[in-house]
């Protein structure tokens, strides 16, 4: 049994009070976090805080993945070299149809020089880690807001999209994987253009497409792209692979299972990609901003504020 | 507590309190640890040896450190973990709060008797944790979620050993 102390030993106040005080005080951060997104400066103060001891703790892992770097046979290296140098020559025919496609469309659709829908260039970044949430798809990678990240980016490895930036730190950013429970990505297949949404299963390796009708052509090992026209991912990077098509009449819906291209769980560098141009306003919204400009002092619209909050 | 007994429960009333320095880099220890580059099944059983300095403290040091503490350093791990910011303070504030009411009782008991009672904390920290997880929409993440609290309470003889020691050690520095 706990007796009260008597009053000359009071020391504030008492733990259950204390109990309150804090979860009340934890419940209004969790809204405000969860809700509002009003806690990311006091997320990117605590995170420069705890930057130096998550470097000390990297350090070993580091060590040993320089140790393993070191001990690679030659063997292996030549191996290593041979093949990718076969896919150097590979890619260079199809980087050169590229520059005279991307040449090409910005001829017929009339685009000012480097307005393509086309991803142009990209950061390479190392991913540091998993992050450590058991709850969660995310890694982390060595580029951070000093690397000019924002919020939204996409990210790829050499085999498709890994997922998209969803936090950007000083040094560090997250990326959500695209097999995180409801990170969608708008996709396209690409034997019969049908368009559809890529949604993360939330499980290792699995990727839903809901709400195709059952009579949709789909088949097993059909490829899904990106399909662009979300302004967010650039048309044309692989996505997903289709591992299982179910089709079930008393369902209106396919059931569609499919795999990530890219290997989500086990790459050590990724690109990211910078955010698509932001598609043209409507015209009545230019005309709306051109009509008041007589006035004294315009208020500063608060441009691309949709887009951080992404 | 038979009321005949008149032997002090707590042996070491009279102690000087353990240096600041001390509890700081135990603290600094452990959210290194718990920092270290877990990914997989490994981050599932991931012992929160944040948790358990804290809850250490809490039961040696009381009057330094308690529910304001925890949650600071559950808003450090929340931030490094990625996770909400909060979930981390949340769980830990309740912990430390169980320690501090069972605090008399835990210390009269020996280090395997204490390792049942703060596997209890630490099991309610972790449920705390689930909850807001599933909560928020996240799926359950297996069973192995909590082989961290029971691998936590291991770890709880041997670490409150060595801190216990150094404090001690300390102290006898001092009345020299």
């Amino acid at each position: 049994m706990i007796r009260e102390p008597p009053a000359f030993f009071h020391r504030g106040p008492s733990p259950l009070a204390r109990l309150t005080f804090f979860t009340l005080a934890a419940i209004a951060v969790m809204i405000a976090d969860h809700r509002f997104r009003a806690l990311d400066a006091v997320r990117l103060s605590l995170s420069v805080l705890a930057h130096p001891i998550e470097e000390l703790a990297a350090m070993p892992a580091q060590a040993l993945g320089r140790a393993a770097d070191f001990f690679t046979t030659q063997d292996q290296l030549l191996r290593e070299n041979r093949e990718l140098r076969a896919k150097v020559l590979e890619h260079a025919a199809q980087a050169q149809e590229a520059l005279l496609l991307r040449a090409e469309e910005e001829h017929l659709l009339g685009m000012a020089a480097g307005r393509s829908r086309y991803a142009d260039k990209g950061l390479i970044a190392e991913v540091l880690y998993t992050a450590r949430n058991p709850f969660t798809r995310k890694i982390v990678v060595d580029k951070g807001l000093t690397n000019g990240i924002q919020a939204g980016m996409p990210v790829i490895d050499g085999a498709g999209v890994v997922g998209q930036v969803t936090s950007v730190g000083t040094f560090t950013s997250e990326v959500t994987l695209v097999t995180e429970k409801g990170q969608s990505v708008p996709v396209m297949l690409v034997r019969n253009g049908l368009r559809a949404i890529a949604v993360g299963a939330g499980k290792d390796g699995a990727i839903d497409i809901p709400f195709m009708p059952a009579s949709a052509d789909v088949q097993d090992g059909d490829l899904f792209v990106t399909s662009g026209i979300d302004g967010t991912y650039p048309p044309g990077l692989t996505v997903a692979k289709v591992a299982s098509v179910e089709k079930n009449a008393a369902y209106m819906f396919a059931r569609i299972v499919a795999r990530p291209a890219a290997g989500v769980d086990n790459h050590r560098y990724v690109l990211m990609l910078p955010l698509a141009p932001a598609p043209p306003r409507p015209e009545t919204r230019e005309e709306e901003a051109r009509k008041p400009a007589s006035r004294a002092n315009p208020r500063p619209r608060r441009e691309g504020a949709a887009g951080a909050l992404r | 507590m038979r009321s005949a007994d008149l032997t002090p429960v707590a042996r070491d009333v009279m102690k000087l309190p353990a240096s600041v320095g001390l509890v700081f880099a135990s603290l600094v220890a452990a959210y290194l640890f718990s920092v270290l580059p877990w990914s997989g099944r490994w981050l599932l059983a991931r012992p929160d040896l944040v948790l358990l300095v804290l809850v250490f403290w809490t039961l040696h040091e009381p009057r330094s450190v308690g529910q304001g503490i925890a949650f600071a350093m559950g808003l450090l791990v929340d931030v490094g973990d990625s996770m909400l910011l909060g979930e981390h303070a949340f769980a830990y504030v309740l912990a430390v709060y169980g320690a501090q009411v069972l605090r008399v009782r835990i210390l009269s008991f020996r280090l395997g008797e204490q390792t049942l009672h703060v596997l209890g904390l630490f099991i309610v920290s972790a449920c705390a944790t689930l909850l807001l997880n599933l909560l928020l929409g996240e799926d359950f993440p297996g069973f192995a979620f909590f082989v961290s609290p029971v691998l936590t309470a291991l770890a709880w003889a041997p670490v409150s050993w060595v801190l216990y020691s150094s404090a001690v050690r300390r102290r006898r520095e001092d009345a020299r």
